[in-house]
């Protein structure tokens, strides 16, 4: 799996590419954490390129949702579409994510607090 | 807009019932090139069309019906089918209309038929080939259409005010459904054809005999059946049985372009509304040869209306039966329909085959394609359009085959199922794969399930989700389970379920009906174990986890 992390006006972003199974959950979890950790914890993911997500995958956002939060952070999500949408309706996950449709959007709800 | 359990307002549902009255006009061309065919005299054309009317109406009335054995319960017009064509006019030639009206009653009874049976023919007559017969019918739409244009009525090539009068109804079509909106929109079919036929008359389009034949007649009068006689012919039955199965085919795909349109949810076709349908449409077309007219089936033009102006309410349906039985009574429409000009009725047949086309297209795609499915089609519609442009090449073949290479349709449709039952042979419908926990299994579940979905034509989206299901399943066993030895996959399809069986030594894997909570998945040791036993529940349409002779074997059911 290919992970990008960028920065946009104050905002990190990060775009996993590919599967976010129990082979590459450790190492997209551990990335994420790592950057909250760091300080840059108002974080965007965009899984627009995400093909894939199991329970090892919803595990990981969960455990770096949860640290966004206790560090005072944001995390929020877009790109959850089609299949994806579909996996985190089946996880009953949809509504446990502040999940918006684009990337600006995201980065504007999470400027604003 | 209005969905078939909608009423629009009376000015809405009577406007509407017209205007489908008017593109039943369009194919009310078809009796007419039988009736010339046969010979019969423009007074013999109008009473065909008249009793046709008649029938139609019954047809219309009885597919809204939404109880009983009868009826597919949408607004689905029914009018003069292309289907019955090529048939009904070497039939109108060898015996003259007695034996045009004594087949289309057999088509119509083979129809009737085959509705009581339809469910079990299902995978024989997949929904790939319904959707080339729609497509089929899109392309004689459009060459009909074409041909009035290039060949003329009489056989002349088409004059400058010939093109002008079509190219003029076209642009009116056109125009209003793609630029304007509301009423201007939804009538644009309608408006097409009224000003259309005005400018044909204008510059002198009509045909004299035929417009003579209007004034002639009275405004009002008992329906005439002083024209009807049956004859029947055992040479002439396999074609007419191909236009009764390409007609049940024509009108399954119909009631399931109607069950999209009404339901924004819709996943598989309803087949109580399908056969229900079917019926209704075999039961139109055995009273019309009985009153004495043309075969009837639901109207694909029309179906191509409702989709572009989104008035589909049923109540219309009633308005139309009631419009046709008062036209029944009016001769002089019957001989106005006789007397559309030529250029109106090529410019509407080329507006409606747009949309015939693409909603064929449409069925066509919505399942997974492979080369043998890719191949029934392509060589089904080059076989049609081979007939369609090379009509001089089946008029030579032996005097047994022609039949069948008269219709475009007709032949395209016998190739598609011959080739759809030859290449059947070869699919398995039982199939495995085996698995080694230390491979690359997501790469090798994907092609397995891809590969076999295309060889069933499978719907995508339940080939998805059997995909996801065996992987996520795989992955938490080999997570969770201590899996030892291989894993075994086995799926087995028909065209109404997909069961997909995985089986593996070790512990095993359940799928609770509760979801652990964000908590547990976040720290208890068996959350992520659980979510997934509860996603896999969730993506199935059914779930079963147990021990078997010391095997775990999970079961996933899915409908199709």
């Amino acid at each position: 799996m290919e992970i990008m992390i960028g920065q946009s006006a104050g905002v990190s972003t990060v775009e996993p590419k590919g599967r976010i199974d129990s082979l590459t959950a450790k190492e997209f979890g551990d990335r994420v954490c790592a950057l909250i950790r760091s300080g840059a914890n108002r974080v965007v993911i965009d899984l627009a390129n995400i093909a894939y997500i199991s329970s090892a995958g919803f595990r990981a956002l969960l455990i770096a949702g949860k640290l966004a939060e206790e560090s005072n952070g944001r995390l929020v999500l877009c790109g959850v579409v089609g299949e994806v949408q579909r996996l985190f309706d089946i996880s009953a996950f949809s509504t446990a994510f502040q999940i918006y449709p684009t990337r600006e959007e995201c980065i504007a709800k999470v400027q604003a607090g | 807009m209005y969905g078939a359990e909608e009423v629009p307002p009376p000015s809405v549902l009577w406007l509407s019932a017209v205007q489908h009255i008017a593109v039943l006009g369009i194919v009310m061309v078809f009796p007419v090139l039988v009736a010339r065919a046969a010979g019969a005299s423009p007074t013999v054309a109008a009473q065909v069309v008249s009793a046709g009317v008649l029938a139609l109406g019954l047809g219309t009335a009885l597919q809204a019906l939404a109880r009983g054995p009868v009826g597919s319960g949408y607004l689905a017009p029914t009018g003069f089918q292309a289907v019955y064509l090529g048939p009904s006019l070497v039939a109108a030639q060898a015996g003259g209309l007695p034996l045009v009206f004594g087949m289309t009653i057999f088509s119509g009874l083979v129809e009737a038929a085959l509705s009581r049976i339809w469910r079990p023919l299902r995978p024989y007559l997949p929904p790939e080939m319904a959707g080339l017969v729609v497509v089929l019918t899109g392309l004689v739409a459009a060459a009909i259409g074409i041909r009035f244009l290039m060949a003329g009525q009489g056989g002349e090539p088409a004059s400058l005010a010939d093109w002008a009068a079509a190219g003029f109804t076209l642009a009116v079509m056109v125009g209003l459904n793609l630029w304007t909106r509301g009423m201007l929109r939804m009538f644009c079919a309608l408006i097409g054809m009224v000003a259309g036929y005005l400018v044909a008359v204008w510059l002198g389009l009509g045909s004299p005999a035929e417009l003579a034949a209007i004034a002639g007649m009275p405004l009002v009068a008992l329906p005439r059946f002083d024209h009807v006689a049956w004859s029947f012919d055992l040479a002439l039955a396999l074609p007419f049985v191909v236009a009764g199965v390409a007609a049940a085919m024509n009108t399954s795909a119909n009631v399931t372009i109607f069950q999209r349109l009404n339901d924004t949810e819709w996943v598989r076709p309803d087949m109580r509304s399908i056969s229900g349908g079917t019926l209704a449409d075999g039961v139109a077309a055995s009273t019309s040869g009985l009153l004495g007219s043309y075969g009837l089936s639901t109207v694909t033009a029309s179906v191509g209306v409702i989709v572009a102006t989104g008035v589909a309410s049923r109540k219309i349906a009633y308005a139309i039966a009631a419009i046709a039985v008062v036209l029944a009574f009016l001769p002089k429409f019957a001989a106005v329909m006789v007397a559309i000009p030529g250029p109106v009725v090529a410019g509407a047949l080329v507006f409606v085959s747009c949309f015939i086309l693409i909603g064929g297209m449409q069925i066509i795609t919505s399942r997974m394609l492979d080369a043998r499915k890719t191949i029934v089609i392509g060589l089904s519609v080059g076989a049609g359009l081979a007939v369609l442009m090379f009509p001089a090449a089946a008029a030579a073949a032996p005097a047994w085959v022609r039949p069948l290479l008269d219709s475009a349709l007709v032949t395209g449709t016998v190739i598609a199922f011959g080739l759809n039952l030859l290449f059947r042979l070869g699919v398995r419908q039982r199939v495995s794969l085996e698995l080694e926990p230390a491979g690359d299994y997501p790469q090798a579940i994907q092609d397995f399930f891809t590969q076999r979905g295309k060889s069933w034509g499978a719907r995508p989206d339940v080939i998805r989700r059997a995909i996801f299901g065996v992987t996520q399943l795989t992955e938490a066993v080999i997570e969770n389970c201590a899996p030892q030895g291989r894993l075994t996959i086995e799926a087995s399809f028909d065209e109404f379920n997909l069961e997909v069986h995985v089986g593996y030594h070790g512990e095993l894997l359940e799928l609770p009906d509760m979801r652990p909570t964000e908590r547990e998945v976040r720290e208890a040791e068996d959350g992520v174990r659980r979510l997934a036993g509860f996603m896999l529940r969730r993506n199935a349409d059914r779930a079963q986890s147990a021990r078997k002779d010391g095997r775990v074997v999970i079961h996933f059911h899915f409908d199709h």
